[in-house]
């Protein structure tokens, strides 16, 4: 699997645990203002993410979610506006009903919900999403790290 | 009368009066069992209802390759018809040309199923069962509860025996994506073997959340008997839980993921009073 995001410059000593990886879909009418923010006024922030803007929190497949936990990000957040407050009727509605399930499933397989951040008009304000993401990232210190999933499985992958 | 005899009897009564051409059903024939299109009331002498087989995705086959007015009924159980009633939902099968035959199943069956609703909406052969909750069962409780590593390594270990046949998604009555998303690089690597444990298992029991009807197909047709209809139960709960809706159970109401919170509100998601300056945009 493809080690699609390269590590910030915290410490990543010998046997250190690394920092968890994070990618942030950011809607473009909200979170995406915040993250623009939070670089605008150099707030410290968390150095292992990234954020992929959207026009939308719904248009985040479930599928993509799911893809990056394969590729072994550990954390995902999906960043909309306030319920009420979405540009595209109410598709915000549908996301948090499809995440909310995307979320029984992951707990149903091990993999922590916490790991799936879902935050709706939370993070306009450039303070608002760095508090997000800081918080976000003391959870994932928490939980054990993902690849246990595939060192659970103790077959390696065989290339046909 | 037996539960076998009755079905005969039902099938061979719709055929004579006319009300199907045809009666879609399980034959056996030559020591084996296997479906079986039934247009001639005298064949239905070797028509059996035994063992479960979903007959929704070969009723879609079928139908497209005859005549309009040709009217198919089905022998199902109470998931085939719920399976049949997502099909009609998704404009695969229309619902005018199919007839629905009723089979409830026996108390073992459901158990053996972790079958919540082992019948259909109206039973025409055998007796109505209550369901099981697959909650109470031990086997189905270690993969759905309890200590989250545990239950990590539990499904791990069982993912990771797949031998990715595609079994799961080719017998899956609901599965009709054209194209597949299992086939495509960008979301699971192809010719990797055993397939990638989360995104070709999520990404499959995601797509079939609010559709799924547990018939458990999936499972019964893994060569390495992972539980795979166990992935579906907590999402599956969760929608009776907090919309009351359960797949296949009504013809009109669509699911409650393609609707707003105004229309279907979720329990703990509040939309805001001051909501909308935008104007209500329903």
């Amino acid at each position: 699997m493809g080690n699609r995001i390269s590590h910030g410059v915290e410490g990543h000593r010998q046997g250190e645990r690394r920092a968890p990886k994070v990618i942030v879909f950011a809607c473009r009418w909200c979170a995406l203002i915040g993250a623009d923010g939070a670089g605008k006024k150099r707030v410290q922030l968390p150095l292992d993410f990234r954020v992929i803007p959207v026009e939308c929190a719904a248009r985040v497949e479930p599928d993509s979610i799911i893809r990056a936990f394969s590729y072994g990000i550990e954390g995902v957040g999906v960043l909309g506006c306030h319920l009420g407050g979405c540009r595209y009727h109410n598709a915000n509605h549908r996301a948090i009903k499809r995440l909310d399930l995307l979320k029984k499933l992951l707990a149903t397989v091990g993999i922590d919900s916490g790991r799936l951040l879902t935050s709706f008009g939370t993070g306009h304000e450039y303070h608002q999403f760095a508090g997000i993401l800081k918080d976000f990232f003391q959870e994932l210190r928490g939980l054990p790290p993902l690849d246990e999933w595939a060192r659970a499985a103790t077959i390696d992958a065989i290339k046909v | 009368m037996t539960i076998l005899e009755q079905a005969r009897q039902i099938a061979r009564q719709s055929l004579e009066q006319g009300r199907a051409q045809g009666v879609l059903g399980l034959r056996e024939a030559e020591g084996g069992v296997s479906p079986h299109l039934f247009e001639d009331p005298s064949d239905i002498d070797s028509l059996v209802v035994e063992p479960k087989w979903l007959l929704a995705k070969l009723a879609t086959g079928i139908l497209k390759g005859l005549p309009a007015d040709y009217r198919l009924a089905v022998l199902c159980r109470g998931c085939d018809e719920r399976a049949i009633v997502e099909l009609i939902k998704r404009n695969q099968i229309d619902g005018e040309k199919i007839h629905v035959i009723g089979l409830a199943c026996t108390k073992e069956q459901a158990r053996a199923c972790l079958c919540t609703r082992p019948y259909p909406s109206e039973v025409a052969v055998g007796d109505v069962v209550e369901g099981v909750d697959p909650f109470q069962d031990e086997r189905a409780r270690t993969f759905l509860e309890g200590d989250q590593r545990e239950r990590m390594i539990r499904w791990a270990t069982e993912l990771r025996r797949c031998v990715k046949c595609y079994g799961c998604r080719n017998s899956c009555p609901i599965c009709v994506c054209v194209p597949c998303k299992l086939e495509d690089d960008l979301w699971v690597g192809r010719g990797e073997i055993p397939a990638d444990l989360i995104s070709f298992h999520l990404i499959r029991a995601f797509h079939l959340c609010d559709t799924c009807v547990a018939c458990g197909a999936c499972q019964d047709a893994c060569p390495e008997n992972i539980p795979l209809m166990l992935l579906q139960i907590s999402m599956r709960a969760s929608l009776v839980e907090k919309y009351g809706y359960e797949a296949g159970t009504d013809r009109e109401r669509r699911s409650p993921l393609l609707s707003d919170l105004t229309k279907e509100p979720s329990p703990g998601c509040e939309v805001p009073g001051w909501m909308d300056s935008l104007g209500d945009s329903a």
